[in-house]
């Protein structure tokens, strides 16, 4: 607490540091011209020493103390999504979480035919797969078009992990393609995620 | 008409070098991403910072940058003569454009590419200097919000009466008709951002008046530092850091 007093206190255009002695980091930038690490955002100066084995010895200063931004998906994170619409060919999902955080906007996702189970790709179902409404844990695999966020559930620990049955009931799962309605007995096609007990 | 009289005071009781009294406050729009009220004596405005977002409009949307928007408007009650003005008149569209070009220059608009900001300033009280005092607004409600910035910009008013420069014109003085330089700087960077002049002014007392107003910037700028900390300050506490 103490060394977070007035004067490591920065507002944009505050000079860091030497781009001789310090790296960029998150709240920074560097001016070319003079050769200067100035701040871009408001919070307190903090500065991390570089990791032994690196090349770059410089440390890296960050500005920290600044309002957290919603998270944001990107590739290689498991989100969890809404199916919103099951078409032929894809899936479209609406992202409420990414890991563990809620997001605070809206992202859509695409999960496409060949993107839903990791074997016999070819002969998936999408509504066989999927039903709107459905909580699906799946991986984000790339940023995807201009629309949407290209989603895989293309791994046994995702795909389907809560579903409403056509009576209404949250259905209970029997294996990795089925889940059962608790009320009618129904059963109906789904891409299960094996979840591991807790 | 006299604006300062022989004791060298002007109409408000004011110096010819002195600013009006300075208040801000910060997070005063709680749905909006950064938010600011700023006065400068009876001039009061509110300005409210949302994004980076998505970009509404798949037209604008540039691949290398943000969009930064700006809408300026002013509350029919501001004025002491209640008028009914059309949004977007000539008057509005210009400021809108003067502090959407200002804050466009400080902020690091290629770190949010595809997406946009938008920031929106309405004047509460008008008393002379509102674009000032908007642009002064538009910069916490910015750093608010944690939008990259090379800089903060701040902005002050001068003008030339009675053969006295005049420090942050109130509405009478501005309204005299007689020079009136609206400077915006990067008090840091030490560059000029904004310079805007109406009527004329010789050559060597606009040196004068300029300066004057660059040091009105720079006062305004260590009063937004000290805003600005007092803020983080509390959010630390409140985090409990």
């Amino acid at each position: 607490m103490k060394e977070r007093e007035e004067e490591n206190f920065v507002t944009p255009g505050d000079i860091l540091g030497k781009a001789l002695e310090l790296k960029p980091g998150y709240g920074a930038y560097f001016s070319s011209h003079d050769k200067t690490i100035y701040a871009s955002l408001t919070g307190f100066r903090s500065i991390t020493p570089a990791p032994i084995d690196s090349e770059d010895q410089r440390a890296t200063v960050e500005v920290k103390g600044h309002k957290a931004h919603g998270p944001v998906p990107e590739p290689g994170v498991v989100v969890t999504a809404r199916v919103t619409n099951v078409m032929a060919k894809m899936a479209s999902a609406d992202i409420v979480c990414v890991g563990p955080k809620s997001v605070k906007e809206k992202f859509t996702g695409i999960i496409r035919q060949q993107d839903v189970r990791a074997t016999e790709i070819d002969k998936v179902e999408m509504h066989s797969s999927f039903r709107p409404g459905d909580i699906v844990k799946a991986l984000v695999l790339s940023l995807g078009d201009a629309r949407a966020y290209y989603l895989s559930t293309a791994k046994n620990e995702l795909g389907v992990v809560s579903a409403k049955s056509a009576a209404g009931a949250t259905m209970v799962p029997l294996s990795w393609t089925e889940m059962q309605c608790p009320l009618t007995g129904q059963t109906e096609q789904r891409k299960v995620a094996k979840i591991d007990a807790v | 008409m006299e604006f300062v009289n022989p004791e060298g005071l002007r109409l408000d009781g004011r110096r010819p070098m002195e600013m009006r009294q300075l208040r801000a406050e910060i997070g005063v729009v709680s749905k909006a991403d950064g938010s600011a009220v700023f006065e400068m004596g009876n001039t009061k405005v509110i300005a409210a910072v949302y994004g980076p977002r998505e970009v509404q409009n798949r037209s604008q949307q540039s691949n290398d940058q943000a969009l930064v928007r700006c809408e300026y408007s002013m509350a029919n009650f501001s004025t002491g003569d209640r008028m009914r003005k059309p949004k977007g008149d000539r008057r509005s569209t210009e400021i809108s454009m003067v502090i959407r070009q200002t804050m466009e220059a400080c902020i690091l608009t290629h770190l949010m590419p595809r997406s946009q900001i938008d920031i929106f300033v309405q004047v509460l009280q008008a008393d002379g200097g509102t674009r000032s005092a908007c642009i002064n607004a538009a910069t916490l409600a910015l750093a608010d919000a944690g939008i990259p910035m090379t800089d903060i910009v701040t902005s002050c008013s001068a003008g030339f009466l009675n053969g006295t420069p005049l420090l942050d014109l109130n509405y009478v003085e501005d309204s005299a008709g007689g020079p009136d330089v609206t400077v915006g700087i990067l008090p840091k960077l030490d560059k000029v951002t904004l310079l805007q002049m109406d009527s004329k002014l010789q050559m060597e007392t606009f040196e004068t008046v300029m300066q004057l107003a660059t040091e009105g910037c720079k006062a305004v700028a260590s009063y937004i530092r000290e805003v600005l900390l007092e803020n983080t300050k509390q959010l630390e506490s409140r985090r409990g850091v």
